[in-house]
């Protein structure tokens, strides 16, 4: 595999994160226009572990997803019980605020004689860990994937439990749901703070393979992009967010063919394919479809 | 020749058919009632005829030309207005809009001020609450506003859902009054109601909808021998 | 104290900006109840293809005002049909992420055309601001705010003395009762998409002719100034909007002064947040038209 495809298949990887964790919050019913923020946290607070403290990464990122999912629950307890576009935009103005924050954000400490540490809007670099300790891209990558598929794993078991379809029964009606006895409140807590853990994880292992994050890094135009993979590709299963991943970055990016222009055979494309089917490819109905043909 | 005619209309929703190929005509100048218990496909099928529900299929004759599965403006136009069932005034609009409303597809002003001048006539309540929000009206002034919204559109023919849901007995007999005065005026009208009482009085030809089918088609002297029909909705028996 | 009072001056002026294109973001969301994200980009579609007609043929400002507000309704028009018309009854989301991916289609369109950071966009005025008593007054200043109340005025007269409003304020009300009254309700929402799309397009062509420059961050700009401050005077009241345009212009301008540049932003947004998060009254129940 030359670089070119690993460095495509590694993006992939981490703006699948984010993808799912926008997916999360849609199933149950919340549109979020605001998970870059914890993509960003992730990625500075894991910068500054072990960048500017030697701490290791894993170490590291198992702490930024503990900062990312209270970050998500701090903006979720005041906002969860919004609705709808209302929702959308408290996320979507908390976001710009942490953007702005980062953009405000000096923090420097010499390590090894050199000025480490997020320095405003000039970006936060030497981000090293990864190259210091000799990974390789292609094994930095087998690691990516295997924590995604290690995150699958968990969506795909809990689409089949009790508390999956408890989730989606929020997303679908809270007051009837509210009804049958389900504490939606909780749920929806819940699921802020894993949906902000895995953008954060996310951020933490972008931050890494690229060595040097921005704040611009973390606009919102990332934020409505994870949100569009995840309807793309559909909301009857976590694989549909990483089908608009794929579909977006593999197939379009990563051929070259349409470089130059490639928004604008995607953005017709997509607005083309949600009138054909406004849950995404892989809508419920498919996925039911799919479950009774091949079980 | 009648002036609408239904012909093995069916309509679904989704998988389940609400109207199962519903077959009947309205001869021009008459009040024609349609009867029938709750679900059986009333409302559908003044939906269907107005454009709001698409037919799966078969064919609505207007005047003749087929409107099956036009869009409802273009309906209208042609000269059909429905009185929706649970009236569906404009609540945010004074009355006066909501008549204004009603003749939206009238260009000529002078027209539709003559139009206005007589609703007034007509509804003298809507004359004293022109300039009040249509969502402060009570329920039988809000369905004298729904039924002078429709006629301000010069309709060939009027349909109307359930006129009399919800409503005071009196304002019942307010309601039916004004539609045999409609009728004395030439107004061809097609009528759903429950009342078959008041429906009596004042229909020509009746039809009863059961099931999404048509199971009955007479003169109200045929419907008041039926015997079944008697039990069913007019709540005696013939003894 | 002078300082003070200019701000407040530059702060009302910047909000009128706002105030119109708020008014169309709202026109839009008042009718539909659908956020159309690429309202920005249109509208920078709409400023580049001026820009570009500058350019080639040195057209004059009357000229560029025209094809702004032409192309921008255009770019509207067709966002309408392909991200809104076909998703009245189905979900707010897929409206909402198509008219996100036309954003990115607009946005890409008109930086294929012209590719660099920043051009040159002719001045509205070219005099000297002028002097009140201390105060600097730019006249296309003056011109913007003339605008946005010429404009709402305009939509005022349309929507409660014209025919065109009866059937507007119809469709928000009842859409049910609006098509059996013989309104074409596909129509007057395309009718009022484009009538939005042209105030953006308005609104454009005033910021960059007052600013005397196009950048390619003019649609995302735009967006979000007017969702912000289409969201501040409540969602869906045009009157809101122009207050909710002028709150934000003067927040703005004060917040810049005393607290410096990203602040500004910061101090804006942290007040949206906290007005939602605290769930006020206006905010929070939406009235129409």
């Amino acid at each position: 595999m030359d670089d070119y495809a690993i460095g495509v298949l590694t993006n992939i990887g981490l703006v699948s994160f984010l993808a799912l964790s926008a997916y999360l919050l849609l199933v149950a019913g919340e549109m979020s226009f605001g998970q870059q923020a914890f993509f960003g946290v992730g990625a500075y607070a894991g910068g500054i572990l072990t960048a500017m403290y030697g701490w290791p990464l894993p170490l590291a990122a198992l702490a930024a997803m503990t900062l990312g999912a209270l970050a998500q629950l701090l903006v979720g307890l005041p906002t969860l019980r919004l609705r709808g576009l209302y929702f959308a935009m408290a996320t979507l103005a908390s976001a710009e605020m942490m953007r702005i924050l980062f953009e405000l954000l000096h923090f420097q400490r010499v390590v090894d004689g050199d000025a480490v540490g997020p320095d405003g809007t000039q970006g936060f670099r030497g981000i090293r860990w990864v190259f210091e300790h000799g990974v390789e891209p292609i094994e930095y990558l087998a690691i990516v994937y295997a924590l995604l598929a290690l995150a699958l794993a968990g969506f795909l078991r809990l689409e089949r439990s009790r508390l999956g379809a408890t989730l989606r029964g929020v997303g679908e009606d809270a007051e009837l749901a509210a009804v049958l006895g389900v504490d939606v409140t909780r749920c929806k807590l819940g699921v802020a703070a894993a949906a902000g853990a895995l953008a954060a994880l996310g951020g933490v292992l972008f931050a890494h393979h690229n060595t040097y994050v921005e704040p611009r890094n973390f606009d919102i135009m990332l934020g409505v992009h994870s949100l569009a993979y995840a309807l793309i590709g559909g909301l009857g299963t976590a694989l549909g967010p990483l089908l608009g991943v794929v579909l977006d970055i593999g197939a379009l990016e990563g051929s070259r063919v349409f470089q130059g222009y490639r928004m604008i055979v995607f953005g017709g494309l997509v607005a083309l394919l949600l009138v054909w089917r406004p849950r995404g490819l892989l809508d419920e109905r498919t996925v039911q479809w799919l479950k009774q043909r091949f079980s | 020749m009648s002036l609408l005619g239904v012909q093995d209309v069916v309509t679904a929703y989704g998988k389940i058919e609400a109207l199962k190929g519903v077959s009947l005509e309205v001869a021009p100048g008459s009040i024609t009632c349609l009867l029938g218990p709750n679900g059986a496909g009333k409302t559908t099928l003044m939906m269907t005829i107005a454009g709001i529900l698409k037919p799966k299929r078969g064919r609505i004759v207007f005047d003749g030309a087929d409107i099956a599965g036009r869009a409802p403006h273009a309906i209208v136009g042609r000269g059909v207005a429905l009185v929706p069932e649970n009236r569906l005034v404009f609540p945010g609009m004074s009355v006066l809009e909501n008549l204004l409303a009603g003749a939206y597809q009238r260009g000529d002003k002078k027209t539709v001020a003559e139009d206005l001048e007589r609703m007034f006539g007509r509804f003298p309540r809507l004359k004293e609450r022109a300039a009040q929000l249509a969502g402060t009206l009570s329920g039988g002034e809000q369905q004298m506003l729904a039924v002078a919204r429709a006629l301000m559109s010069r309709p060939k023919l009027l349909l109307m859902d359930e006129p009399s849901l919800g409503l005071a007995p009196l304002v019942v007999e307010e309601i039916f009054r004004i539609v045999a005065d409609l009728h004395k005026d030439g107004a061809t009208i097609f009528l759903v109601e429950q009342n078959a009482h008041m429906a009596l009085k004042v229909a020509h030809h009746f039809y009863l909808i059961e099931q999404g089918r048509i199971s009955f088609s007479g003169t109200p002297g045929a419907l008041a021998e039926d015997e079944v029909i008697r039990r069913a909705y007019l709540g005696s028996s013939k003894a | 104290m002078i300082d003070l009072a200019q701000n407040t001056l530059d702060g009302l002026f910047l909000g009128s900006s706002y105030a119109l294109l708020a008014l169309g973001f709202t026109l839009i969301f008042g009718v539909l109840r659908r956020v159309n994200l690429s309202y920005g980009p249109a509208i920078m579609l709409g400023c580049y293809a001026a820009t570009w007609a500058h350019l080639s043929f040195g057209a004059g400002l009357l000229a560029l005002a025209a094809i702004a507000v032409l192309c921008t309704t255009l770019a509207g028009a067709y966002v309408e049909r392909l991200c809104f018309a076909p998703h009245r009854q189905s979900s707010a989301i897929a409206a909402m992420v198509a008219s996100f991916a036309l954003w990115m289609q607009l946005e890409e369109l008109a930086t294929l055309a012209l590719p660099r950071h920043i051009y040159d966009f002719p001045p509205l005025y070219a005099g000297a601001p002028l002097d009140f008593w201390g105060l600097s007054l730019r006249v296309e200043s003056l011109v913007m705010l003339g605008a946005a109340i010429a404009v709402c005025a305009l939509l005022w007269w349309i929507l409660y003395r014209a025919r065109f409003g009866i059937a507007v304020r119809a469709v928000i009300d009842q859409p049910n009762a609006a098509q059996l009254a013989g309104i074409s309700v596909p129509r007057t929402f395309m009718l009022t998409f484009a009538m939005a799309s042209a105030i953006g397009g308005l609104a454009g062509f005033l910021i960059a002719a007052s600013h005397e420059q196009v950048t390619p961050m003019l649609g995302m700009w735009s967006t979000l100034k007017g969702l912000l401050a289409m969201m501040l005077g409540g969602l869906g009241s045009l009157p809101g909007a122009v207050a909710g345009g002028l709150a934000l212009g003067l927040l703005e301008a004060h917040s810049q002064w005393f607290l410096g540049p990203q602040a500004r932003d910061l101090i804006a947004y942290a007040l949206l947040f906290l007005l939602l998060a605290a769930r006020v009254p206006w905010m929070t129940t939406r009235s129409a038209s």
